[in-house]
C-alpha cells in the first residue's frame, strides 16, 4: 500500500518525459526540421493534438505531489535557484502551448511566424528548464553548479534527440508527391544528437566523481546504475543504427531520467494519512480504465504520419465582403 | 506596491483566478449545449445541425484552450507561491486537486483530443460519446475543485495533529456544504453564461439576415430557454449559501482558540480594502441577476408575441446579454474570495502564514511576467471569440472540411 502512491508518481513522470519529451523535442527542432509552410504545417500536425494528451500526464503528477507528497515540494522548490526554474518554466510552457492553439486561428505570415516563435521558444525553455531542474535537484538544490549544467546538457540533448526520432517517423508526407525532407533530416539528426547527449552525459558522470563541481548525491550507486541505463541507450543509438532505433532506445533514456533523480535522492516519501489515501483511491481508481482507453485510443489514431490539415493547422477562410 | 511580496501575490492570484474562472464558467456552460446539439444532430441525420455543432464546438475550442493554460497556472501558482498552505493543508486541500487533476482532467484533456482529431476518423457515435466524456469530467473537474475551495472557506473533515491537518473524513469533505451548494450555484449560473452567449451570437446574425439554414433562428431560442430556466435556481443555490454565515465551522479552535481567532479577525477590521471590494463584488453579481431576469422576461414576452428573432430592437438587446452572466461570475467569485480575509483558512491559516517566504524581486518578476502573459493571451482569446462568433458557421474552426474545397483531405466519412 505504501509503495503504490511512489510507483503512481514515478509511472506520471517518466510518462510525461516518454511522451512530451517527442513534441517538446520536436518543437524544439523546427527551425531545423521544416522551412516551407507546408513542411511547417505538418510539424504542427505532428505535435497537435499529441500535446493534448502528454501534458495531462505532469498535469496529474503535480496533483499526485500536491495531494499525496506535499512534504516533497521542500526538495522541489526549495531555495530561490529552483523557485526561479520552475516559474521559467510555467511561462515556458504557457508560451507553447499558446502558440500551437493559436497559430491556425489567423490567416497571416505574421500572425504565424510569431506563433512558430512561441513554439519552438517555448520548447526550448521547457527543456532547457527540465534540465536546470534535474541538475539543481541533483546538485542539493543549485541549478546553476557545473555539475547542474552538465546534466542540463545531456537533458536538453535528450529531448532533442527524443523529438528527432519522432519527427523521423511523423514527417513522412502521407502523399507519393510531397517532400520527405524533414523526416530525412530528422532520421540523420538522430545519430548526432545521441552522440552529443553521450557526451554530456559522460561529462556530468566525471564531474560527479570530482569534489567541489555541485553533485550532491544521496546515494551515488543507485545513481551510477541508473546514469549507466541513460548512457547505455543513447550510447545504443549512437553509431550503429539509423532512427528505427532511436525512437525506442531515446524513451528509455529520457524516462531513466527522472529515475535518476528519484533513486540518486533520498526524498521524503512518506506515505498519506489513510484518509488521503482511502479518498484519492475511491475516486481515481473507478476512472483508471477511461484513461488507459483514451490515451490508448489518441495514440493509435495518431500513428498514421501526420496529415496537413486541420484544427490546429488550418486557416480559416474568410468570407467575401468582411 | 512592488515592495510587498503578500499583496503582489494575491493581487496575481486574484486576476489569474478571474481570467480563469470567465473562460471555465464558458467552457462548463457551452458543454451541454454543444453535447445535446450533436446527439439532436446525430439522431435526425441533420446537417444543419451538425453545421451548428461544428460552429459552437469551434468557439468552444478557442475557449478551452484559455481555459487550460490559465488553469495550469492557477495550479503552478498555488504550488510556488502559497507553500503555506500546502504544508499545513496538503492532505485534505491537495488530495482533491489531485484527483480533479488525474481523474478528471486527464480524462477530459485525452478525449477532447480525440474529440478534436476524430471528426472524420471515428464512427459517429463514438465521436459523439468522446464528447460525452469531455463534458461529464468538466463537471467533475469543476465539483473537486470546489471541494478543495469549499474547504478553504469552510474546513471540515479533518483533524490538527502537530500543526497539520489529517483528513480523517472523506465524507465529510466531500459533502462540505460550502463545496456543494457552490458548486451546483457554479453549474446553474454556467448554464446561464451559455445560454446568454448563444442567444447573443445568434442576435448579431439575425440582426444581419444572416441564416440562411434556420441555424441562428433556432439557437436563439434554445439561448433563451436556458437563461429562462437558470434564472430561479441561480438565486436558489447562491442564497443557501447565506446560511452558513455567522456560524463556526465544524473544525474551529483546533489551530487557535477562540480568544486567538476574535484577535486576529478584529485587527483586520470589518473596513479593509479586501472588505469593501468584496461587497462591490456581492452587489455587481445581484445586479447583473437583476438585470438578466429584466432581460429574460422581456425576451419571454417578445416571444409570446411573436417577435422573437424578428424584432430589431430586441435583437439589439439580445446582444449585450453575456455582459452580465460574466460580470456576475467575476463578482461571485471576488465577494466568496475576500470574504475569507484574513483567512486563506478560515479559523486554522493566515494569508500572511499562507504565503511563500520570497524576496520582493521574484515576487515582483513573477507577478510581471504572468500578469503581463495573461494580458496578452486573454485579450487575443476574446478577440477570436469575437471574431468566430462574426465570422460565421462558413469560417469556424471546425467548419467540414468540404467548405473548403481542398481535396488534400483523407477520405471523409459522411457524418
Ligand atoms: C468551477 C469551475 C472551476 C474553478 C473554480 C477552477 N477550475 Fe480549473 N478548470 C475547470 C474548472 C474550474 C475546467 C472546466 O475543468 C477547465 C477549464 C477548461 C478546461 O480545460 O478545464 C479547467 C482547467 C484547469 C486546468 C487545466 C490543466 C491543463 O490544461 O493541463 C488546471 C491545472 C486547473 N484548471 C486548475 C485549477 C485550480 C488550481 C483552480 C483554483 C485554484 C481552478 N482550476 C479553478
Ligand atoms: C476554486 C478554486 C480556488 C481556490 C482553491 C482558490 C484559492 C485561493 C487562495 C489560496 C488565495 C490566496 C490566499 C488568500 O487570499 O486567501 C486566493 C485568493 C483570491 N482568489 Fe481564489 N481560489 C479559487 C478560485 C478563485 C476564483 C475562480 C476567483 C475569481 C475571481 C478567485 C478570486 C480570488 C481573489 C479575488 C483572491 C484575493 C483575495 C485577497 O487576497 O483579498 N478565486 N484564492
Ligand atoms: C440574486 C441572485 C444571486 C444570489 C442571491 C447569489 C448568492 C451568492 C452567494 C451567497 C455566494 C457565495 C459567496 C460566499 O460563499 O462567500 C455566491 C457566489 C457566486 N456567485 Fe452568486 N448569487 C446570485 C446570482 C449570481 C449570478 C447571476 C451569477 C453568474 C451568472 C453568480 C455567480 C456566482 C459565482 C461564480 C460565485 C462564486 C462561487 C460560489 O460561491 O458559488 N451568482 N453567490
Amino acid at each position: 500500500m505504501d509503495l503504490l502512491p511512489v510507483l503512481l508518481l514515478t509511472v506520471l513522470i517518466v510518462g510525461y518525459f516518454v511522451l512530451a519529451g517527442c513534441d517538446i523535442g520536436l518543437g524544439m527542432a523546427a527551425p531545423r526540421l521544416a522551412r516551407t509552410p507546408a513542411e511547417r504545417r505538418r510539424l504542427v500536425s505532428a505535435i497537435a493534438p499529441y500535446f493534448l494528451g502528454t501534458e495531462v500526464w505532469l498535469v496529474a503528477a503535480i496533483g499526485v505531489v500536491a495531494g499525496l507528497f506535499p512534504a516533497l515540494k521542500g526538495v522541489l522548490f526549495g531555495g530561490g535557484g529552483m523557485w526561479a526554474v520552475f516559474t521559467v518554466l510555467a511561462f515556458g510552457w504557457i508560451m507553447r502551448d499558446a502558440g500551437l492553439w493559436a497559430r491556425a486561428r489567423v490567416d497571416t505570415d505574421r500572425w504565424r511566424s510569431a506563433c512558430d516563435a512561441a513554439l519552438v521558444g517555448g520548447s526550448w525553455t521547457l527543456a532547457v528548464c527540465w534540465g536546470l531542474a534535474v541538475g539543481g535537484l541533483l546538485s542539493g538544490g543549485r541549478p546553476l553548479t557545473p555539475f547542474a549544467l552538465a546534466c542540463a546538457a545531456a537533458v536538453v540533448a535528450l529531448f532533442l534527440l527524443r523529438g528527432a526520432a519522432f519527427g523521423a517517423e511523423r514527417l513522412v508526407p502521407a502523399g507519393p508527391s510531397a517532400s520527405a525532407a524533414g523526416a530525412d533530416e530528422a532520421a540523420r539528426l538522430t545519430r548526432l544528437l545521441a552522440r552529443t547527449a553521450l557526451g554530456a552525459g559522460l561529462l556530468a558522470a566525471v564531474l560527479a566523481a570530482v569534489p567541489f563541481t555541485g553533485a550532491d548525491l544521496g546515494r551515488p550507486w543507485f545513481a551510477l546504475a541508473a546514469a549507466a541505463a541513460v548512457l547505455a541507450a543513447v550510447g545504443a543509438t549512437s553509431g550503429v543504427s539509423g532512427p528505427h532505433l532511436s525512437r525506442h532506445t531515446s524513451a528509455l533514456a529520457l524516462g531513466a531520467v527522472p529515475v535518476l533523480v528519484g533513486t540518486a535522492l533520498v526524498l521524503p516519501l512518506d506515505p498519506a494519512p489513510p484518509g488521503t489515501l482511502v479518498l484519492v483511491g475511491a475516486a481515481v481508481v473507478p476512472l483508471l480504465p477511461l484513461m488507459v482507453v483514451g490515451q490508448v485510443a489518441l495514440y493509435r489514431m495518431l500513428r498514421r504520419p501526420a496529415p496537413d490539415h486541420g484544427f490546429f493547422v488550418t486557416p480559416p477562410p474568410v468570407p467575401a465582403g468582411r | 506596491m512592488f515592495e510587498d511580496p503578500l499583496l503582489l501575490a494575491r493581487v496575481q492570484f486574484a486576476l489569474t483566478a478571474a481570467t480563469h474562472y470567465m473562460f471555465v464558467a464558458f467552457t462548463l456552460g457551452m458543454a451541454p449545449y454543444v453535447l445535446f446539439g450533436q446527439l439532436r444532430a446525430l439522431l435526425r441525420v441533420d446537417s444543419t445541425g451538425m453545421r451548428a455543432v461544428r460552429f459552437w464546438g469551434g468557439l468552444y475550442l478557442v475557449n478551452y484552450a484559455m481555459g487550460i493554460l490559465s488553469g495550469l497556472v492557477m495550479e503552478l501558482q498555488l504550488t510556488l507561491n502559497w507553500s503555506g498552505l500546502h504544508d499545513m493543508f496538503g492532505y485534505a486541500f491537495g488530495a482533491p486537486l489531485a484527483i480533479e487533476t488525474m481523474a478528471a482532467f486527464f480524462v477530459e484533456s485525452t478525449f477532447l483530443g480525440l474529440w478534436i482529431f476524430g471528426w472524420d476518423r471515428m464512427g459517429r457515435w463514438a465521436h459523439w460519446s468522446c464528447f460525452l466524456v469531455v463534458t461529464l469530467t468538466a463537471y467533475l473537474s469543476a465539483y473537486w475543485v470546489m471541494v478543495s475551495n469549499g474547504l478553504l472557506k469552510w474546513p471540515a473533515g479533518f483533524s490538527v495533529r502537530d500543526g497539520a491537518a489529517v483528513l480523517d473524513d472523506p465524507a465529510a469533505l466531500m459533502a462540505n456544504p460550502s463545496a456543494t451548494l457552490a458548486f451546483a450555484h457554479i453549474c446553474v449560473s454556467a448554464l446561464l453564461m451559455g445560454g446568454a452567449v448563444v442567444m447573443a451570437v445568434s442576435a448579431y446574425h439575425l440582426r444581419r439576415r444572416r441564416d440562411p439554414d434556420g441555424l441562428f433562428a433556432r439557437a436563439l431560442r434554445t439561448g433563451t430557454v436556458l437563461v429562462l430556466v437558470g434564472l430561479v435556481p441561480t438565486v436558489v443555490t447562491g442564497g443557501t449559501q447565506f446560511v452558513m454565515y455567522g456560524q463556526e465551522p465544524p473544525t474551529s479552535g483546533q489551530s487557535y482558540t477562540p480568544a486567538e481567532i476574535e484577535g486576529i479577525e478584529s485587527a483586520y477590521g470589518d473596513t479593509s480594502t479586501a472588505h469593501l471590494i468584496g461587497i462591490s463584488g456581492d452587489l455587481l453579481m445581484m445586479l447583473s441577476w437583476a438585470v438578466m431576469a429584466l432581460l429574460g422576461l422581456v425576451t419571454a414576452l417578445v416571444w409570446m408575441a411573436g417577435g422573437l428573432g424578428r424584432w430589431r430592437w430586441h435583437l439589439r438587446v439580445a446582444a449585450v446579454m453575456p455582459l452580465f452572466p460574466y460580470a456576475a461570475s467575476v463578482g461571485g467569485w471576488v465577494f466568496r474570495e475576500t470574504e475569507r480575509q484574513p483567512w486563506t483558512v478560515r479559523h486554522h491559516l493566515t494569508t500572511a502564514d499562507a504565503l511563500t517566504e520570497m524576496s520582493p524581486l521574484a515576487a515582483g518578476a513573477s507577478f510581471t511576467l504572468f500578469t503581463a502573459a495573461f494580458a496578452v493571451l486573454g485579450i487575443t482569446t476574446a478577440w477570436l471569440l469575437v471574431r468566430f462568433a462574426r465570422l460565421g458557421p462558413d469560417a469556424g474552426p471546425l467548419r467540414a472540411p468540404e467548405a473548403d474545397g481542398d481535396e488534400r483531405r483523407d477520405p471523409v466519412t459522411p457524418l
